[in-house]
C-alpha cells in the first residue's frame, strides 16, 4: 500500500483537499514533467529543422560584375532543384543505395540467423558467441573504420599477407572493392545490436508454442521458419528501419576511410556533400536544402515502415 | 523439458555441432579487428609496416608513453571529455526522458496524444541531419565551440523518452499511484519515491543506450568543436589518424590511442550485462 | 491549459534562454579596450608560434595568441563560422588560393592603406596573389614555387639522369620501370593543386577577370597538353597512382619505391616527418620543362589575412608586416619550416642550415631562392574550392575507369563556370 512510503508528517488536512480532487487529473503535473523535454524539444529538434528549412530559400548571391560581397536574397525552390538536379548529389543517393543493397539485408540476415542459432537448445559457447558479436556495438564507427581500414591497407593487411603466403592474389579492398570494404565495417558493427533485439524477442515467445508443433512432429527448422520467423517480424521491422536510418546517415565511416582510399570522392555519399557544402565551399544554402531533402525521405521511410509495423502489431494482439 | 522423443534427441545431438560452429565463427569475425588492434598497439613504429599483423612487436610501452605525453596530454583530456559529454549528459537526459515517459504514460490530459505523435516523429528525425543546422544555432548564439554545443542536443532523447513511456505503463501500476494520490502524496512526490524506483531497470537501459550513443558520437563534436582540448575521444583519433598521413609515426599513437579507447565500453558491456535489459526495446513493439 | 502552467513553461523556457545566452558570454571574456591589445591569430603552420614567442616578448604592448583549430583544409569553415558567430580571429592563415573566395565571402579586412610600407618587402609577383580586384587582403607569408625533389643515392645506382625537359622525363619513366621494376619514377598529378602548377609553366589561366567579370580556362589549351602527357604514362603503369599523404604512399617514399616527388621548396621539411631515415638521399633541382621556359608554378604556400570582425586590424598589420616582411621574422619561419615569401626572408636564407632530408646538398638555398624568383603570375578565382573538387573527384574516377584526363578538364570547367554564375558573377 502506499502509505508506507509516505512521511508520517502527512496528515488528514491534507488528505481532505486531495479527496475532493481524488477523482479528477492532476492538470499541471504531467505538463511541468513534460516541460524540460519539450523545450528541449523544441530547441534542439524544431527550431534547428525550421532554421534549415529557411535557409534552404535563401542564397548567398552577388549582384554581377567579378568582385563583390556575396548577400543573402530569396530564390525560392532554386536550392531544391540545383540540388536534386545535381549529378554528384543523384550519384551520391545511387552510391548510398548500392551499400545499402549490400549491408542491411547481410546484417540483418546475420543477426536472424544468429539469434536464432542462439534460441536453439543445446548449443554450445552460446553465451561467449553472443556476447563477443555484440561487442562492435562498443565500437564507435570511426574506430572501427580505423581497424578495419588499416586491415585493408596493402602494407599492413594480414589478409593480403596471408594471400601472398599461399599464392593467391591480394584483394584490392579500398579501391576495386571499396563497397563491400564500408559495408563490411557497417555488418561488423551492427550485427550484434540488431541481434540481440531480434534474440530477446524469441526469448520471450512462450514455450507453449513449440510444444503443440513438437508434438506434431516438426523438427528446429520448421520451427524456426513458421513458428519464430513469422512471431519476429515487428522486431525484424524494428531492426530494419534503424538499419535504413543508420544507412542514410552515413559520415563517419566513408570520411574516415577516404583517407586511406584513393576510390571515395568529397561527396560520395549525400552527407558527406552535404558537409562539404556547408563547410568546404560555404554553400550553405545547398547544403540546408540538401539536408531538407534527406530528413524528409528518412521521414517517409520511417513512416512507412511504421505503419507497416503497426499493421503488423494489430494483427498480432488481434 | 517436456518428454524427450528419441527422434528429437537425435536431431538435438546433430543440431548442436554446425550452429555452435557458425556461432564461434561468427565471433572470430566479431573479434578479429579487436585481436588485430591489440597485437598491433604492442608495435613499434618501424614494425607496423614491417611484420605481419598478428604478431606483437616490442612497443607498447613506448606507445603508451608517447600517447600519454603528445601535446601535453592531450588524449587523457579526451578520455575525461568523453566521460562528460557521455556521463553528465546521459545522466540528465535519462532523468528528463524518465519525466517525460512517466508523464505521457500515466497521466490523461489534452494534448497527450498531440505530444506523443510529435515525439515519435523526433525519433525519425535523423540524428546528423539535425547536426549543421543545430550548428548554425550554436553559432548565432555564440555557443559554437564550446562543452554546450556538445551537450545540450543530446539531452533530448526522443527514443528514450518513448522508451521510459512504454516501461512506466508497464512496471508502474495505476493503482499504486491511485492509492499514493489518496494518501496524500504530491504528484513530484510520487514519480520521485514510487515511479522512479519502479522504472529503475528501464532506466538503467535507457541511461546506458545514451551514454554509448553519446561516446560513440563523432559527427556532432566534429561539427561543433574546433579546439582540440574539448574534442572527445572520436573526434580526437580521427584528427590523430589525419595528421598521421603527414607524419606517419603518429600512426602507433591513433592504435594505441584507439584500443585505449574501447576498454571502458567493452568493459561496461562485459561486467554490466545482466543491467542490460534490451527486451525492452522488443518489448515496446507489443505496447 | 491553465494560465499558471503557461507561466511556468513560458518561465522556464526564458530562463533556459537566458542561461544559454549568459554561458555564452560567460565563456570568452569580452576585448579590454585598455590595456594590452591581444590578437587572436588562427594558423596550422607548426613554424609560427615559435616566432610568435619572440614577438611577445618583445612587444608587451600587443600580445599575439596563437590557436591551431583545424588544418589548412578544414580552416575554411571554422574562420566563416566564427565570423557568422561575432567572434572571429584577428588573424588567420589562408592559402593563396583561398584568397578569393574569403574576400567574396566577405570575411578579410581590406587593409591596403594599411600595408602600404610593407609592399617593398615583397616581389610583385608575390604581392599580387595577395590581391583581390586591385586591393589587398592579406600578408604573404610563405610561397610554394615548384622543385623536383628526387632521390640523389638511387638516381646514381641505376644510372639514372635528372630530366630537364617533361619529354626527358617519360623517358626516364618507362626507363625506370625497366631497370629497377619494383619502382616508379614518380607519381601523376592526382589532384588540382598539383595540377595547376604545371599548367601554370605554360601560362595557363584558370581564372582571368578584367575587372568586370571572370573568364575561365580550366580547359584551355595549356591544361589540355598536360592532360595528354600524363594520360599514356598512368595508362601504360609508368607512373604511379597512389595519393601523396597516405600511409602507403608514405611507406614508398620510405622504402625507395618512389623516386621523385615534385612539389612546393617545403617539400623537404615536410618529408623529414615522413620519412625521416631517408635523410640526406634527397637532394631538389629545377622542374622540367614544356618548352625550356622558366618560370614555374605554385604549389600551396600561405598568407595571414585580418579577419572582417577584428577590431584591432593596426595592431595586426603591424605585428604581420613584422612576421611576415621583417628579416627577423621571417628568419624564424624559416628556420620553423616555411619558405618564406619576403625578399629578406629569402636572401637571409642561406644562413640557414640545410633541411636535412637533402643534407648534403650545399647549394639548396640559393638553388630555391632562384627557383622563386621567376615564378608565373597565378589569378585565383571566387570558387576554388568547387573547382578543386571537381577536379580531384573527376581524374580519380577518370584514372579507375580508363576515361580521358580531357573529360575531366571539361567536367571542371563546366562545373566552375555553373558555380560562377549561379552566385550572380558575370562570366564571359
Amino acid at each position: 500500500m502506499g502509505g508506507s512510503r509516505l512521511d508520517e508528517g502527512e496528515t488528514m488536512t491534507t488528505a481532505v483537499s486531495v479527496r475532493r480532487a481524488r477523482s479528477a487529473q492532476p492538470r499541471v503535473a504531467p505538463w511541468a514533467m513534460l516541460a524540460p523535454a519539450i523545450v528541449l524539444f523544441v530547441l534542439f529538434l524544431l527550431v534547428p529543422i525550421g532554421y534549415a528549412i529557411y535557409l534552404s530559400f535563401v542564397a548567398l548571391r552577388v549582384d554581377g560584375g567579378a568582385f563583390g560581397v556575396r548577400r543573402q536574397v530569396f530564390v525560392g525552390f532554386e536550392n531544391y532543384v540545383t540540388a536534386l538536379a545535381n549529378p554528384e548529389f543523384v550519384a551520391s543517393l545511387g552510391r548510398l543505395a548500392l551499400f545499402g543493397a549490400l549491408s542491411v539485408p547481410i546484417t540483418l540476415g546475420l543477426a536472424l540467423l544468429f539469434a536464432l542459432l542462439l534460441d536453439l537448445p543445446g548449443i554450445r559457447f552460446g553465451r561467449f558467441a553472443r556476447t563477443s558479436i555484440f561487442l562492435p556495438y562498443a565500437v564507435p564507427g570511426v574506430i572501427a573504420t580505423l581497424l578495419w581500414g588499416f586491415m585493408y591497407l596493402p602494407s599492413t593487411s594480414p589478409f593480403n599477407y596471408v594471400f601472398r603466403l599461399i599464392g593467391l592474389p591480394p584483394i584490392d579492398f579500398l579501391n576495386e572493392g571499396v563497397y563491400g570494404s564500408l559495408a563490411n565495417i557497417a555488418v561488423w558493427s551492427s550485427v550484434g545490436f540488431n541481434m540481440i533485439i531480434l534474440y530477446t524477442s524469441l526469448r520471450s515467445i512462450p514455450s507453449e508454442i513449440y510444444e503443440a508443433a513438437k508434438i506434431d512432429g516438426a523438427n528446429e527448422w520448421q520451427i524456426a521458419w513458421r513458428i519464430k520467423i513469422p512471431l519476429l517480424t515487428p522486431s525484424l521491422l524494428l531492426t530494419l528501419l534503424f538499419s535504413l536510418i543508420g544507412t542514410l546517415q552515413a559520415y563517419g565511416e566513408p570520411t574516415t576511410l577516404k583517407s586511406l582510399s584513393n576510390s571515395i570522392s568529397h561527396s560520395f555519399f549525400p552527407l558527406m556533400k552535404v558537409y562539404r557544402d556547408a563547410f568546404g565551399t560555404d554553400n550553405i544554402s545547398s547544403a540546408a536544402a540538401a539536408s531538407v531533402v534527406l530528413a524528409l525521405g528518412t521521414l517517409f521511410v520511417s513512416l512507412a515502415l511504421l505503419r507497416l509495423l503497426q499493421r503488423r502489431t494489430f494483427e498480432e494482439t488481434r | 523439458m517436456s518428454i524427450a522423443m528419441p527422434g528429437t534427441r537425435r536431431q538435438r545431438g546433430r543440431a548442436r555441432v554446425v550452429p555452435s560452429i557458425i556461432l564461434v565463427v561468427g565471433a572470430i569475425y566479431t573479434l578479429v579487428p579487436i585481436a588485430w588492434v591489440v597485437t598491433a598497439s604492442t608495435k613499434s613504429r618501424g614494425e607496423l609496416f614491417s611484420s605481419f599483423s598478428f604478431l606483437p612487436g616490442t612497443g607498447f610501452w613506448q606507445n603508451l608513453v608517447d600517447l600519454s605525453t603528445y601535446e601535453g596530454g592531450q588524449y587523457w583530456q579526451w578520455a575525461l571529455n568523453s566521460l562528460i559529454y557521455a556521463g553528465v549528459g546521459s545522466g540528465i537526459s535519462t532523468l528528463i526522458s524518465a519525466a517525460a515517459g512517466f508523464a505521457l504514460a500515466r497521466y490523461r490530459f489534452r494534448g497527450r496524444a498531440l505530444v506523443f505523435t510529435v515525439l515519435l516523429a523526433g525519433v525519425m528525425l535523423p540524428q546528423i541531419t539535425l547536426a549543421i543546422p543545430q550548428y548554425f544555432l550554436m553559432s548565432s548564439l555564440g555557443l559554437a565551440n564550446t562543452y554546450w554545443s556538445v551537450l545540450l542536443p543530446t539531452l533530448i532523447n526522443p527514443f528514450g523518452i518513448y522508451l521510459a513511456c512504454i516501461y512506466a505503463q508497464s512496471s508502474v501500476p495505476a493503482d499504486t499511484i491511485e492509492a499514493a494520490r489518496i494518501d496524500g502524496a504530491s504528484e513530484f512526490r510520487i514519480f520521485r519515491s514510487l515511479a522512479v524506483p519502479m522504472m529503475l531497470p528501464g532506466l538503467v537501459t535507457i541511461f546506458m543506450l545514451q551514454f554509448v550513443g553519446v561516446w560513440n558520437n563523432f559527427l556532432l563534436p566534429f561539427i561543433m568543436l574546433s579546439d582540440e582540448s574539448m574534442f572527445p575521444l572520436t573526434t580526437g583519433l580521427y584528427m590523430l589518424l589525419n595528421r598521421g598521413t603527414g607524419t606517419p609515426a603518429l600512426y602507433s599513437l591513433a592504435i594505441m590511442g584507439a584500443l585505449l579507447s574501447i576498454i571502458p565500453l567493452v568493459a561496461l558491456m562485459l561486467f554490466l550485462q545482466r543491467f542490460w535489459r534490451l527486451d525492452l526495446i522488443s518489448g515496446s513493439l507489443k505496447g | 491549459m491553465k494560465r499558471s502552467t503557461f507561466i511556468r513553461i513560458a518561465a522556464a523556457t526564458l530562463a533556459t534562454a537566458t542561461g544559454l545566452a549568459l554561458a555564452g558570454c560567460s565563456t570568452d571574456g569580452g576585448g579590454e579596450s585598455s590595456g594590452p591589445v591581444t590578437l587572436e591569430y588562427w594558423t596550422w603552420a607548426p613554424a609560427v608560434p615559435d616566432a610568435v614567442e619572440v614577438w611577445n616578448k618583445a612587444h608587451p604592448d600587443i600580445q599575439v595568441k596563437v590557436t591551431q583549430p583545424a588544418g589548412a583544409d578544414d580552416i575554411q569553415a571554422k574562420v566563416l563560422a566564427a565570423q557568422r558567430a561575432g567572434e572571429g580571429p584577428d588573424i588567420f592563415a589562408a592559402e593563396y588560393q583561398k584568397l578569393p573566395g574569403f574576400v567574396v565571402s566577405d570575411a578579410a579586412t581590406d587593409i591596403t592603406d594599411l600595408v602600404k610600407d610593407a609592399k617593398g618587402d615583397f616581389s610583385d609577383a608575390t604581392w599580387n596573389l595577395a590581391s583581390v580586384g586591385g586591393r589587398i587582403y592579406a600578408v604573404p607569408q610563405d610561397t610554394g614555387p615548384m622543385v623536383f625533389m628526387y632521390r640523389a643515392d638511387l638516381f646514381e645506382q641505376y644510372g639514372l639522369e635528372v630530366p630537364t625537359t617533361w619529354d626527358e622525363y617519360a623517358a626516364l619513366a618507362a626507363k625506370v620501370r625497366e631497370v629497377a621494376p619494383g619502382s616508379y619514377l614518380g607519381g601523376y598529378p592526382d589532384e588540382a593543386s598539383t595540377f595547376a602548377a604545371y599548367a601554370q609553366q605554360l601560362g595557363a589561366e584558370w581564372w582571368s577577370s578584367d575587372g568586370d567579370s571572370w573568364t575561365v580556362g580550366i580547359d584551355d589549351e595549356p591544361s589540355q597538353r598536360v592532360a595528354d602527357f600524363w594520360q599514356p604514362l598512368v595508362e601504360q603503369g609508368l607512373v604511379d597512382t597512389t595519393h601523396f599523404f597516405t600511409p602507403e604512399w608514405n611507406t614508398m617514399m620510405n622504402d625507395g619505391t618512389l623516386l621523385s616527388w615534385a612539389a612546393g621548396v617545403w617539400a623537404p621539411g615536410t618529408i623529414e616527418s615522413v620519412a625521416p631515415d631517408t635523410a640526406g638521399k634527397w637532394r631538389i633541382a629545377r622542374m622540367p620543362s614544356w618548352d625550356g621556359e622558366t618560370q614555374v608554378g605554385y604549389m600551396g604556400g600561405s598568407s595571414a589575412m585580418v579577419g572582417k570582425t577584428s577590431k584591432h586590424a593596426e595592431e595586426a598589420v603591424e605585428f604581420l608586416t613584422w612576421l611576415n616582411g621583417s628579416a627577423e621574422g621571417s628568419g624564424l619561419l624559416a628556420e620553423g619550416g616555411l619558405f618564406p615569401a619576403s625578399i629578406a626572408g629569402q636572401e637571409g636564407l642561406s644562413s640557414l642550415p640545410v633541411p636535412p632530408i637533402v643534407g648534403g646538398q650545399d647549394d639548396f638555398w640559393t638553388l630555391a631562392a632562384d627557383i622563386a624568383s621567376d615564378t608565373a603570375d597565378v589569378t585565383w578565382g571566387p570558387n576554388v574550392q568547387v573547382a578543386f573538387d571537381a577536379f580531384s573527384d573527376a581524374i580519380q574516377k577518370a584514372t579507375n575507369s580508363g576515361s580521358s584526363y580531357r573529360d575531366v578538364l571539361k567536367t571542371t570547367q563546366d562545373a566552375v563556370v555553373a558555380d560562377l554564375k549561379q552566385t550572380g558573377f558575370t562570366v564571359k
